[in-house]
């Protein structure tokens, strides 16, 4: 192809000196011309076998000019060597225009991939927060369903525990908790502050019950009747208080969770003027605080 | 029909015609071109539909030279007339490549609109 053109344009040049003795026809100067715009421009690259038909045809014309610079088939040989450069321009448009409708069609179909593989992964996350959200949710099913089942365990502790307690000593469901009411008698001596060798049985059973509800506060609360000084069943009863909470904590019950009081004569259950209103009054009751209510 | 149909189908006859009375003339490759010409749109694209109508008239040109008993310059009209239609040939593809090209790209445009998260798009 490049000694073809060398060729040409050696065929050209010599066309140009030889035709400077004749007045050059107007359509051979334009086929030169449009030739040459061809051969600059990008039509030479893009459509070569396009543009050496030009040049031969330019070839054609300028070899008549040679030979009959004033004959009428110069102009027409001239003119049809300008349609044949410009229609290798043509052409040549054409390709870019293919080329750019080509580079269009790879631009839509890897825009369409990327949507695809945005759409995709849009998808996954979407899919993983699913999941995410159901494993969660499935979590705290369990945990919850897990808190039912310890709520209800610990109910039936607690029915166990009040019916351990109710069979060694008086047993009530009051506001402030469940009240165990121990009689003195059944403790001390009169007067005294030391727990009986006997009533450790009993102590114990009730320890027991109690250690069933580690979590819970207990108040262990000692009265007396009113014989004697108010100031002396105070101390008295405080001690007797401390006695048996002493004795609770000995047996494994959480000491931060145990506080005791002696309440003296203040709080009787009995009439006072009878012996056995006083012997009621005489007592210990051990009140277990109701269970806080927590958040599932 | 339109008038430059008609006038070339005159032309394509009279050249016939001209055949039976005068020296024979090939135009045959003329009409075919401007046929093709005519086919690919070139009435409708403006540069081409100006060289379809050189090409007639060139066609034209060679049927009377032709009939005037002067084969020869005839016959190099002819030339002149396939020349020109081959052009508007040419010339109506690239406008229809252009059209085609710039509708592709009208298309991405589109697409990248409509998904802009797309990478080949505006993120």
């Amino acid at each position: 192809m490049i000694a073809r053109a060398v060729a040409g344009s050696a065929m050209l040049s010599l066309a140009l000196m030889s035709g400077c003795a004749a007045t050059i026809p107007t359509e051979l100067a334009k086929a030169r011309a449009a030739y040459a715009a061809a051969a600059a421009s990008q039509t030479a690259a893009l459509v070569p076998a396009e543009l050496y038909k030009a040049q031969l045809a330019l070839q054609r014309a300028e070899t008549e000019f040679e030979d009959h610079p004033r004959g009428y088939h110069v102009r027409d040989l001239s003119y049809v060597a300008e349609r044949r450069a410009e229609l290798a321009d043509a052409l040549a448009a054409g390709s870019v225009e293919r080329t750019a409708e080509g580079a269009a069609n790879v631009a839509y179909q890897s825009t369409q991939d990327d949507i695809m593989r945005d759409t995709r992964q849009r998808l996954g996350a979407s899919e993983t927060d699913l999941a995410v959200s159901r494993a969660t949710e499935a979590a705290t099913a369990a945990r919850l369903s897990s808190a039912d089942a310890a709520r209800a365990a610990a109910d039936v502790r607690t029915s166990d525990a009040q019916l351990a307690l109710a069979r060694v000593a008086a047993v009530k469901e009051e506001s402030r908790g469940l009240v165990v009411t121990l009689a003195a008698a059944s403790l001390f001596d009169v007067g005294g502050v030391v727990l009986l060798t006997d009533s450790r049985g009993l102590l114990t059973s009730v320890a027991d019950s109690l250690l069933e509800r580690r979590d819970r506060e207990v108040l262990v609360e000692a009265h007396t009747d009113s014989s004697g000084t108010d100031a002396d069943n105070v101390v008295l009863s405080q001690r007797r208080a401390d006695a048996v909470r002493t004795f609770l904590v000995g047996r494994g019950y959480e000491v931060s969770r145990i506080r005791s009081v002696g309440l003296g004569e203040s709080h009787p259950i009995a009439d006072n003027g009878t012996a056995e209103g006083r012997a009621s009054n005489r007592r210990v009751e051990i009140i277990v605080a109701p269970a806080r209510q927590t958040e599932p | 029909m339109s008038l430059r149909s008609s006038l070339g189908i005159a032309l394509i006859c009279a050249a016939t015609s001209a055949c039976a009375t005068t020296q024979a003339l090939h135009v045959e490759s003329s009409v075919a071109a401007i046929r093709s010409a005519e086919e690919h749109g070139a009435t409708t694209v403006p540069q081409a539909s100006l060289h379809l109508l050189f090409a007639k008239e060139a066609l034209a040109q060679a049927t009377a030279l032709n009939t005037a008993g002067d084969k020869e310059r005839a016959e190099s009209w002819l030339l002149r007339a396939e020349a020109d239609a081959e052009l508007a040939v040419a010339l109506s593809r690239a406008a229809s490549e252009r059209a085609d090209a710039e509708a592709a790209v009208m298309r991405v445009r589109e697409l990248r609109a409509e998904n802009p998260y797309a990478s080949g798009g505006a993120k």
